[in-house]
């Protein structure tokens, strides 16, 4: 009788891929225990001090897997360059949202929220390098079910129906996805991303459960016409929890996306350019022309927010590296105006209110100016007017679809622009327009932390429009993973 | 060097916004000296040479763009000197006629910043960025310093922001088509071949869309008559001596060097479009009752017949048109601001109610009178210098009755200047005016270097007439062929100054 040696399977390169995502999760049990040990009223402020250490310490050893991709973890995470540019999103965006962590709740909640924000930046993160379906849902629940809290964790009313809207609608979603993905498996046997590429067993169950984890998808990414819960959910939320839910769930879920259609068979992937483009122009027209009516920030961001995840699957329809070079471009530049206005209106916000209704924005110019600038910044940027990321990516990404033939997708994306000038440029208008001392009280900020969001954002949002450079090396991720997955898995 | 000319406009501009609010002396000394040094700059930058940084250089994609800025000594020089004297002369007036005074010079800086970029881009991309940078200032100050009605806001945008996104589009694919859009310098051999083929025509009607909007031309003009009534003055002056060119030095100078053929296609339709706005508006100035409606009206009539002779592409049309460039900036800049002191002293701006101004502010009356004769075409002032150019020019290249027409337009222009004249400075004093003193000493100063300058370009035309882009001087045949060697420049342009000497 021979022992089998007990060996651990996966060797110190599996756990270095993982390291970021390891490392913000360590970080939220971490802001739990020191809760304990500190007086009521330092608590928020440890806890984001820790929070962003972590943060921090995740976006720079992620910079580790910059390169070529590496699969770890028997195929079940990638590392490479997509992932790293995903990271690094995911940190910054939930960084600059634990900024604003001061407009929200009371100061001996504060610590749980964080530690729940950060629980649900490594579901994202686990997200951006998922190559199997499990992981996938793994990620994606972890990130959800954080959510699901942090919505509800003021007491305001609006906030809790927000939590149950999206507790209800969100998890009928994932419900939707993970039965695509038990579909996938009975077609493939497999849950792995490699295992989509073979020819599969069932020609039907696969399509049906492409179609069914593409839905899913669609709905975390809000695009039409799976749109509707995102107004009431980003209304009802805490200002930074709906900072967070813009950005990060955005960021996990394109990655996501951006790994699945790459990996399916070619044919398939062809079929899938016109849903894609249709889906891409709907959200374009249909989210600028939401919000324009709209008269609470948060609502008229959740509609921007529509248009502009439009405006990066248009990129994305293009399937090259271009197209993908754009698509991170664009996610990027919205990151930072869509969280540099969240800051600004963070700063905007009083205890009981937040400063999120667009009447709270009239005179700001007389009352603050710099406030007032900034915010017209971001708003520019939103609207893809220079000297802002915001046009730079709109000019990257106009550019490859007109090189690549989609001609009508630009248009679409010129027209739904044009809408957007009238959404953005009124808050603009208030701010600038002669009040006539119907101006809101001046209102005297809980924290001036939301400052460094907005110089964060603003330098970003600029440096990024006049240097669009991202570091070098290319995202030729795509061809070369499917390529070296189809072959790892001939040789099984 | 010639970065400063547009980066030091808006370094200051964003600047004076820190100022302290009450410090409105100081915003608006410190938003002169920026102008005034953008003009003396410009003047010793006039032989500087291009200037290009990376702006995105990614090799797999589809095309680069560079931040390339030149001042040439030719078209984009005098409007770049245009756009620093009437911005200089507009800021000397806001010390009588704007409230929020700081707010309103850091926006006219930035404003100065962005059309000087327009006016030195030599890359298509910087040429749209710094397009659609035009926009922001113009709408701030409709919102926040308009006398009438909010819609006048949104309408200038809408017409502005939808046009400059079809250029933004256009680009883009202009970009994807030849692979570069650093290609507005002669330096550069470009247009190999035909490199566009059949996109050509849709990347021109991008180009000319928001060319048409911006000018404005008819029938695109509709956005003008209220912007130009709710701006104030020294807003609009600027607006309307320099906004509008940018519209027209789009065409000399940027179509007609990426879209030659396309250029030359359409010009029976330009023509026609530009004689039709250049009755249309002449007639419309005759009946407005509000003056600023007026002059609107008269710029929509010079800036038509400006377009027909680009259009007409013989030489003395071109060098007409650029001279009337020059010469309806500094006329139209001297008109409204001249509008604004009359708006400040009667409190209306609606013709019936005004009248016999002149009896008591005679400074006042000497200064319209000079800026409506020049708007006029008296032979002496620079709107003659212009017309005669353009009429000639029209006539001899056979488009007659678009010169014709021009013609009754010219008489118009005398009708209907002389009218908006007599109705505010002659006739019995309007009973309730509130007794204001004349001409004050900063409003005349800001008219005196427009006024030297009518009559300077008046009597000595030809140094602006040489300023035709070499680009637009070429003739249909230089440019059908496929090669587009820069060798074939110099050649042409001789014509347009030989027939003037």
């Amino acid at each position: 009788m021979t022992t089998i040696p007990l060996t651990i399977p996966f060797g110190s390169q599996d756990f270095t891929a993982l390291f970021p995502c390891f490392i913000v999760a360590c970080g939220a049990l971490l802001v739990l225990l020191l809760d304990l040990l500190f007086p009521a009223s330092l608590r928020r402020g440890w806890s984001i001090l820790i929070a962003l250490a972590t943060l921090g310490i995740a976006g720079v050893s992620a910079l580790n897997g910059w390169g070529e991709p590496i699969s770890v973890f028997a195929n079940a995470f990638v590392t490479g360059s997509l992932t790293v540019a995903f990271e690094e999103i995911v940190v910054i965006g939930a960084a600059l949202s634990m900024l604003l962590m001061y407009t929200a709740g009371r100061d001996d909640q504060a610590a749980g929220a964080i530690a729940l924000l950060l629980w649900s930046a490594s579901g994202a993160m686990l997200m951006a390098g998922a190559s199997n379906l499990m992981v996938v849902f793994l990620g994606l629940e972890l990130l959800s079910l954080g959510l699901y809290c942090l919505c509800g964790f003021v007491t305001r009313r609006v906030a809790r129906e927000a939590a149950l809207k999206y507790l209800l609608l969100s998890s009928t979603a994932s419900a939707v996805m993970l039965y695509g993905m038990a579909l996938l498996f009975g077609a493939t046997g497999s849950v792995d991303f490699n295992a989509l590429a073979l020819p599969s067993a069932s020609p039907v169950m696969f399509d049906l459960g492409v179609g069914l984890f593409l839905v899913g998808l669609a709905f975390k990414l809000s695009l039409v016409p799976f749109h509707e819960w995102t107004p009431d959910v980003y209304a009802g939320a805490p200002l930074p929890v709906t900072a967070f839910m813009s950005v990060v769930t955005k960021a996990g879920a394109l990655a996501v996306l951006i790994r699945f259609v790459g990996a399916l068979p070619p044919n398939i992937s062809d079929q899938l350019v016109q849903p894609l483009w249709v889906v891409a122009g709907l959200s374009m027209i249909v989210g600028n022309v939401g919000a324009l009516a709209q008269t609470d920030l948060k609502r008229l961001l959740a509609y921007s927010g529509i248009a502009q995840l439009g405006y990066i699957v248009a990129a994305l329809a293009v399937r090259n590296d271009n197209g993908l070079y754009s698509a991170i471009f664009y996610l990027a530049a919205y990151t930072f105006m869509n969280l540099g206005a969240f800051a600004v209106a963070a700063l905007l916000s009083r205890d009981e209110e937040e400063g999120t209704h667009l009447a709270s924005f009239r005179g700001l110019s007389g009352r603050k100016p710099l406030l007032a600038g900034a915010m017209t910044f971001f708003l520019l940027g939103l609207a893809g007017i220079p000297p802002t990321a915001g046009f730079t990516g709109k000019v990257l990404i106009l550019a490859n679809t007109i090189g690549a033939g989609f001609v009508n997708l630009a248009v679409l994306l010129v027209i739904g622009t044009a809408i957007s000038f009238y959404a953005y440029l009124k808050i603009v208008r208030l701010m600038y327009a002669p009040s006539f001392g119907q101006g809101v009280n001046v209102v005297v900020p809980r924290s001036r932390l939301p400052w460094i969001a907005i110089a964060v954002c603003a330098v970003a949002v600029l440096v990024l429009a006049l240097h669009p450079i991202v570091p070098t090396g290319s995202f030729a991720t795509l061809k070369s993973e499917v390529k070296d997955r189809v072959s790892v898995q001939s040789a099984y | 060097m010639i970065w400063p000319l547009v980066l030091v406009p808006f370094l200051v501009g964003l600047s004076i916004f820190a100022f302290p609010r009450r410090a409105d002396a100081l915003a608006t000394g410190v938003g002169i000296f920026v102008a005034l040094g953008t003009l003396v700059a410009t003047v010793l930058l006039s032989s500087a040479p291009d200037e290009t940084l990376p702006w995105i250089t990614r090799p797999s994609f589809p095309f680069a763009s560079s931040f390339h800025v030149g001042l040439g000594s030719g078209l984009s020089f005098w409007l770049v000197l245009l756009t620093a004297l009437t911005s200089a002369c507009a800021l000397l007036t806001t010390t009588t006629q704007v409230p929020r005074r700081r707010d309103f010079v850091a926006w006219m800086v930035l404003l100065q910043g962005a059309m000087t970029g327009v006016f030195v881009a030599r890359d298509l991309l910087m040429f749209a960025l710094f397009w659609d940078l035009m926009l922001i200032p113009v709408f701030v100050i409709l919102i926040g310093w308009s006398a009438g009605h909010r819609a006048s806001a949104w309408r200038y945008l809408l017409y502005n922001g939808s046009a400059g996104l079809l250029l933004l589009i256009a680009v883009a694919a202009y970009g994807i088509t030849t692979g570069s859009t650093d290609v507005l310098s002669v330096s550069v051999t470009y247009l190999k071949g035909n490199p566009l083929g059949p996109m050509e025509a849709w990347l021109f009607i991008g180009f000319a869309l928001a060319f048409l909007v911006k000018t404005p031309v008819w029938p695109f003009h509709t956005w003008m008559p209220t912007t130009y009534a709710d701006l104030p003055a020294p807003a609009v002056a600027v607006v309307s001596a320099v906004q509008s060119k940018a519209g027209l030095y789009g065409f000399l100078a940027v179509t007609t060097m990426v879209f030659p053929a396309a250029t030359h296609v359409v010009a029976p339709v330009m023509i026609v479009l530009g004689t039709v706005g250049v009755v249309a508006g002449a007639f419309a100035a005759l009946v407005q009752t509000d003056v600023k409606r007026i002059v609107a009206y008269s710029s929509l009539s010079h800036l038509g017949l400006i377009l027909a002779a680009i259009f007409t592409f013989d030489p003395i049309a071109l060098s007409g048109a650029v001279v009337y460039m020059i010469a309806h900036g500094l006329f139209s800049a001297a008109l409204f601001l001249t509008l604004g002191s009359v708006e400040q002293r009667t409190e209306t701006r609606l013709l019936r109610r005004m009248g016999g101004l002149g009896i008591r502010n005679p400074r006042l009356a000497g200064a319209l009178v000079i800026s409506a004769l020049a708007a006029l075409g008296l032979p002496g002032l620079c709107g003659f210098a212009g017309e005669i150019l353009i009429l000639t020019g029209l006539f001899r290249s056979g488009a007659v009755w678009p010169t014709m027409l021009a013609l009754v337009a010219t008489v118009a222009a005398a009708a209907y200047m002389l009218r908006l004249f007599q109705g505010i400075m002659h006739g019995p004093e309007a009973a309730d005016l509130p007794q204001r003193s004349d001409l004050q000493w900063a409003e005349g100063l800001a008219l005196v270097p427009l006024v030297l300058g009518m009559v300077w370009l008046g009597i000595n035309p030809s140094v602006i007439a040489r300023a035709v882009p070499a680009s637009a001087s070429l003739s249909m045949d230089a440019h059908t062929p496929a090669p587009y060697d820069t060798a074939a420049f110099p050649s042409v342009v001789p014509p347009a100054t030989e027939a003037l000497r």
